[in-house]
């Protein structure tokens, strides 16, 4: 496959056949969100609308509906449709589209190289994003840093493959993008030898919280385990192959990597000694999901993927998965969505710096809410990712709401210092006050009574820089506007 | 290895066979080895604990808090840590005994005998001589280690004994150990860019309590023996030289005669003493200046200074002069050294005595000196010494050593009489079957009962009194315990607090500790080491019993000054409480709880007087007269009903009363609502018997529990109390758990605390400080610990596959934010191990 990005009337990757059942995934995995959104605007919508809006096409109805017709887009993952490790405003979108339209995305795991041979080998796309001989790299920058850094182009300050970005027709800041995760699927391995499976590496990684804090010797090592995913779907639980103990990698360009200071550095197996049977008997429940997903931020050209922040990104909650709808804060014009870091597992906190790290390919429907729109909805004065599953809605804590802007000129580098889970959780806090007293109407206290006895807050993750506490309200709470 | 990077230690992060090494390991940065005790009580279930809290300066200095069981300490031996001996010349040992009591021994001397030590006791110890101190008792500790205080040890070792104790009862003696203490309580506060002024401080006091011991020394001295107390006089001289030197360096025209008339010196002799330095005045003058300058230059704070103010600022009085001495001594212009990177400033420091290039220019060896070799190094390692500290010293803040102010606990439970129900095991509450607000190892227990047993335990909360008429009329349980008029209280005490109410005066027990615990229930045959299994096999309501409400269930949600929210909302006034109650619908397909009213908390008198402007003393009783209730809130939200017990505990092992806010090892006011019908509590036996108690109902809690309560209403619980026997427990999980740990019928839950073990780490003000020393972060890291050690302790994994799955598939929840000891939970989904039965227990699958 090469870059060719498919578009209305294109075959390539969609068939009449899983056209159809996208469209009854929608049906099935509908939001009840707007809906509400309606009734709270009250006057604003008439009763016609309501009835429409059960029909997927109508759920870009805010939005300018694109000729009446949503289209479907495909984009394979391959060196000229990805921004590896960073976000860019100015960066040349892949494909626009307009609101309402579908995309189904191809992503892939940054740790793909950990394992080559069943990552990367045999699989077109994987092949061109992860191609680097002496000569040549093809995606030369890795990271929003210099390109002469010396670990390599970019400087490894952002690690994610991301692909895209997509233009939003009409986006502009101040409007709501809203993403609806249609459907989410491992990526097969191309290696012929592992038909049918899927595969994803962990890294207990420098970043993570336990480094430095082992029992055993040595104290500051790195383990990378691979585990394996069925690619089927039909089994919904990953188990670990071997594990091993990461050694210093020199890359094509001869730079060597005495840690995993840059992405995409591809493992010499010969240098490692591998543990099998690790983790045996052990199944973990697999929570396919995206861990990196968001629009550009206005504030600088360049900006590491790594602290997620208030247009999302790197956000890693295992519950932005299939069924999941996001609203992000448009920053900048067209939004320019992209999608990468795919994990077939984790669990809050990510600890050890990483996930179950897969390659997966997503199905998104694309809504854009013009901000005039926005009045006496629930989106209104959103400004911040929020996310909605089929019974919670979710408010993403930071420890800095906004590092680019609170932070200043180095906020890219001073994150890592700053951050603290007790930040996190006042920010999510502060989130879920104002989900709250907006989206429901309720009084300061009647909000605060009922996050201390009916909203859960957990640790999303404290790796990313920017570390996170998510604050979850049931939605049955709600009956009233609940489905 | 910096000692900085374990901020915070604790053996209890470690399985039992490893809690040695690592303990040693981390003694071994701080100079010490350790021994077993070789007499005295052992610790809890005979296992080493050990905490230590630690931060290092700028100059590798390390102030450090050590909790610990009975033990030996010694000097490291060498090679221990793979260093010569000569690599520690200039390290003093600071120790500042807290608590506990033992011996010091000093081995450098065949025929010494130990001297006993106790608590306030400082002790200098010098880490090349042979010492050895015996603790015991449990113990704790300041310890500092001072890098390049080597004119201390030199005052020690000139002192009439090779092991200094400090006179602390009064005077300068008192001061060093007020200021040990209060750095010992801010330590988690203090960067390490803010310790050196502190450790000037300290070391500027230790001199002078030396310099009285000395001048005791000098004054018993025979005559003839002068000569060495001419030099310490001397070198106290050279010191208040140079402290005199160093605030005037600004002084641009600033002379010898100007110093030696402030000193009352004559010129003559200030040269002679810098000369036995091996330096002069002019030259010592000059690179104190360029040594401030530089300093000056590498502060991104003063970046907005040309290089001639900054000359000018210390004494430089041209610009160009000043540029050729920069550069001749630093090998760098000024210019150069500003655009250098910043991060050099911090290496200079850390490097301690200045190295060749930067230190003072050594002039040819003057045989006409004073005195030899040995005493010119005294007078040279003075004043390098002292233009180290000179900087902290200029920065130092005038601090005022903190008082600290000790509540007297008494040690006595109210006096309830019981009647232990013969073989019936229904629990009712009344006001002699709770303890208010605390847990106590002496309190008598109000029932005793076998293993296997199953009892009935009735529960109120002690937020009843904000709707008496809803949650306590007609109901003699609640009206007993609740009973509170002008002459008659039943329940006095309520907290750990003092009987008088002497420190706040709230009341009896000063609400230091507010949930009304239901027990303790004694367990045959308990004892410290066992676990004890605490089964929750139902939970029933407890109905209203006034006739208007009759059956109906209620609860209150206090949004109170202990929450998250207080000093963070958004609408007037800003710091109001308010009370939410709630109905429980509960017989319901899906039970629930819908808000009735609201009001916000206005003063309250209580039956004896006292003015209540907050919600401060537990089970005031609120007039309704005097408050506004809102009906019609939260109209449309419907809350999922999760029944639970705040409170579980067993009693603590320590003497005296413990406050029941802050959760620890032995249970307690865990707050997680997974502690519901189905789930069963492990908790470490610490006295004989278990003494078991719970309190705290719940209707229902949010992760967080953010406000500061739940929807606290009264409930009954039906437990059956299972004691393992630790000899029983084998090698198993169980065996070495040391903290609460839940098993619900789908997970494991690992509950992780700020400080897992308060009481023991924070020392005799434990109470007070867990308040304000706890942090998310602390939490998160102790159920990180937790998880993994159940990981690989009950399943076998190893450390690396135990971290990969934390990672992939263990959720980490925030318990709670309001309980003082802030606490994060793990979560592990059994079906993340098909193969295993879910017992833990031996022989039970």
């Amino acid at each position: 496959m090469d870059g060719h990005i498919c578009g209305p009337g294109c075959t390539h990757g969609v068939t009449k056949e899983n056209e159809g059942e996208i469209k009854e995934e929608f049906h099935t995995a509908r939001r009840s969100f707007l809906r509400d959104a309606m009734v709270m605007g009250g006057s604003a919508m008439s009763i016609g609308a309501l009835g429409v809006s059960m029909s997927p096409a109508a759920f870009a109805q805010s939005a300018q509906p694109g000729g009446g017709m949503t289209r479907h887009f495909y984009i394979p993952a391959h060196a000229n449709t990805v921004l590896w490790g960073y976000f860019s405003k100015s960066a040349k979108p892949v494909v626009e589209v307009d609101s309402g339209d579908y995309v189904t995305i191809e992503t892939l795991t940054h740790h793909a190289n950990d394992d080559a041979e069943r990552m990367v080998k045999g699989d077109a796309g994987a092949e061109s994003v992860f191609y680097w001989d002496k000569q040549k790299k093809n995606v030369n920058r890795r990271g929003a840093g210099p390109m002469d850094a010396k670990v390599g182009a970019g400087g490894g300050e952002g690690v994610h493959v991301c692909t895209g970005p997509v233009f939003i027709k009409g986006a502009e800041p101040g409007d709501i993008l809203e993403v609806r995760i249609i459907d989410v699927v491992p990526r097969p391995s191309g290696n012929p030898a592992y038909k049918g499976k899927s595969f994803g590496s962990n890294a207990a990684a420098n970043w993570g919280f336990h480094y430095g804090d082992t029992l055993t010797e040595p104290k500051k090592r790195e383990v990378i385990t691979i585990y394996e995913v069925d690619a089927t779907g039909e089994r919904n639980w990953a188990r670990a192959l071997y594990n091993y103990r990461w050694t210093p990698q020199t890359d094509p360009f001869g730079i060597v990597h005495p840690t995993i200071d840059y992405p995409g550095v591809p493992v010499d197996h010969k240098t490692i000694t591998k543990n099998e049977n690790v983790l045996r008997n052990i199944r973990i429940p697999v929570r396919p999901h995206f861990g990196t997903m968001g629009v550009a931020p206005a504030e600088a050209e360049f900006v590491t993927s790594i602290p997620p922040n208030y247009t999302g990104g790197n956000i890693d909650n295992w519950r932005i998965g299939k069924g999941a709808t996001l609203y992000y804060p448009v920053a900048v014009k067209g939004a320019m969505f992209s999608v990468g870091d795919p994990h077939a597992s984790q669990g809050d906190s990510e600890l050890c710096g990483t996930a179950i790290e897969c390659s997966l390919t997503g199905t998104f429907q694309l809504i854009l809410h013009k901000k005039n729109s926005l009045p006496g909805t629930p989106l209104a004065d959103l400004q911040y990712p929020l996310l909605e599953t089929q019974d919670e809605w979710l408010l993403h804590g930071f420890s800095y709401a906004n590092y680019l802007a609170e932070l200043g000129p180095k906020a890219q580098s001073e994150i890592y210092s700053k951050s603290s889970v007790d930040k996190a959780l006042r920010d999510a806090y502060h989130k879920m006050r104002h989900f709250l007293m907006t989206t429901q109407g309720l009084s300061e206290d009647e909000a605060i009574s009922l996050m201390s006895i009916a909203v859960d807050f957990g640790i999303t993750q404290v790796v990313d820089g920017n570390w996170g506490v998510h604050a979850v309200v049931k939605k049955s709470i709600f009956p009233a506007r609940g489905t | 290895m910096i000692l900085n990077d374990i901020r915070r230690f604790s053996t209890s992060a470690y399985p039992e066979e490893l809690r040695q090494s690592a303990w040693s390991e981390v003694l071994a940065r701080l100079l010490l080895a350790n021994e077993p005790a070789p007499r005295g009580q052992p610790a809890l279930n005979g296992h080493l604990s050990g905490h230590i809290s630690a931060c290092s300066s700028a100059f590798d200095s390390v102030f450090a808090q050590l909790a610990s069981s009975p033990q030996v300490l010694l000097p490291l031996a060498d090679g221990a840590h793979g260093h010569a001996r000569g690599k520690h010349a200039g390290t003093v040992l600071v120790l500042a005994l807290q608590a506990g009591h033992g011996t010091l021994t000093d081995t450098q001397q065949a025929d010494a005998s130990p001297v006993g030590i106790h608590a306030g006791d400082i002790m200098l110890l010098d880490p090349a001589q042979a010492w050895r101190i015996e603790l015991h008792t449990d113990f704790r500790a300041m310890l500092v280690k001072l890098e390049s205080a080597s004119f201390v040890l030199r005052l020690v070792r000139t002192g009439a004994q090779e092991l200094n104790r400090i006179s602390t009862r009064v005077g300068v003696g008192a001061v060093c150990l007020g200021l040990i203490q209060s750095v010992a309580d801010e330590l988690a506060y203090i960067g390490r860019d803010e310790l050196p002024p502190i450790e000037a401080t300290l070391i500027e006091l230790l001199v002078t309590c030396l310099s009285h011991r000395s001048q005791d020394a000098q004054e018993r001295a025979e005559p003839e023996d002068t000569n060495p107390d001419t030099t310490s006089v001397q070198l106290a001289h050279l010191r208040r030289v140079c402290r005199t030197l160093e605030s005037r360096l600004g002084d641009a025209e600033l002379q010898i005669d100007d110093i030696a008339r402030l000193e009352g010196l004559s010129t003559r002799y200030i040269q002679k003493l810098f000369k036995a330095g091996a330096t002069s005045f002019t030259e010592y003058l000059k690179s104190r200046r360029l040594e401030r300058c530089r300093l000056d230059l590498g502060n991104p704070a003063l970046a907005h200074f040309s290089i001639s103010e900054l000359c000018y600022r210390w004494g430089f009085s041209d610009a160009a002069n000043f540029s050729r001495a920069f550069s001749a001594r630093f090998g760098q212009s000024p210019k150069a050294y500003r655009a250098a990177p910043p991060k050099d400033i911090e290496e200079q420091l850390r490097r301690g005595r200045p190295a060749q290039t930067a230190g003072p220019v050594a002039p040819p060896v003057d045989r006409s000196a004073p005195a030899g070799d040995d005493t010119r190094r005294q007078f040279q390692n003075l004043l390098s010494d002292h233009a180290r500290y000179a900087i902290a010293l200029a920065l130092s803040p005038k601090r005022a050593t903190p008082t600290s102010h000790d509540a007297q606990h008494p040690h006595h439970p109210p006096t309830d009489e019981h009647q232990p129900p013969p073989g019936h095991y229904y629990l009712p509450v009344s006001a002699k079957t709770v303890h208010w607000g605390y847990f106590s190892r002496s309190i008598k227990p109000v029932l005793t009962v076998h293993s296997g047993d199953i009892v009935t335990i009735e529960t109120l909360t002690q937020h009843a009194t904000d709707d008496c008429e809803r949650m306590i009329a007609g109901d003699p349980g609640a009206e007993s315990v609740f009973h509170w008029t002008a002459d008659k209280k039943a329940v006095d005490r309520r907290g750990a607090g003092p009987m008088d109410a002497s420190i706040y005066g709230r009341g009896a027990g000063e609400g230091f500790g507010v949930h009304i615990c239901t027990g303790p229930v004694y367990v045959q045959g308990a004892e410290p080491g066992d676990v004890l299994e605490v089964r929750i096999l139902d939970i029933q309501p407890r109905p209203s019993r006034h006739p208007e409400h009759e059956g109906r269930l209620y609860g209150s949600n206090a949004a109170a000054w202990w929450g998250f929210q207080y000093n963070d909302l958004l609408t007037e006034p800003k710091k109001r409480e308010v009370i939410t109650v709630y109905e429980i619908h509960h017989g319901h397909a899906h039970p629930h709880a819908k808000a009735v009213y609201n009001y916000r908390w206005t003063p309250q008198t209580d039956p004896f007087g006292i003015r209540h402007d907050t919600i401060d003393y537990p089970g005031v009783p609120v007039d309704h007269a005097t408050i506004d209730k809102q009906f019609g809130v939260l109209e449309k939200a419907v809350v999922p009903v999760r029944p639970h017990f705040g409170v579980l505990a067993v009693a603590p092992r320590e003497k005296g009363m413990v406050d029941s806010i802050p959760p620890s090892y032995f249970g307690g006011n865990l707050d997680n609502w997974r502690a519901t019908k189905g789930a069963r509590l492990f908790l470490p036996v610490a006295v004989d018997g278990a003494l078991f108690s719970v309190g705290d109902p719940h209707a229902s809690q949010g992760d967080a529990e953010a406000c500061g309560t739940a929807i606290e209403c009264s409930l009954t619980g039906v437990f059956q109390l299972v004691l393992h026997k630790k000899a029983a427990l084998a090698d198993s999980f169980l065996s070495e758990l040391d903290y609460p740990f839940l098993d619900t019928p789908d997970e494991w839950v690992l509950q992780g605390l700020s400080y897992p073990d308060y009481l023991a780490e924070l020392g005799p003000h434990a109470q007070t400080q867990v308040y304000k020393k706890s942090s998310l972060e602390a939490a998160m890291r102790d159920a990180f610990h937790k998880a993994r050690h159940f990981l690989m302790k009950a399943h076998q994994l190893s450390e690396d596959e135990a971290i990969s799955l934390i990672s992939v598939a263990v959720d980490f929840g925030i318990t709670q934010v309001v309980d003082g000891n802030l606490g994060v939970h793990a979560v592990i989904r059994k079906a993340v191990f098909p193969d295993h039965s879910g017992e833990l227990t031996p022989g039970a699958g």
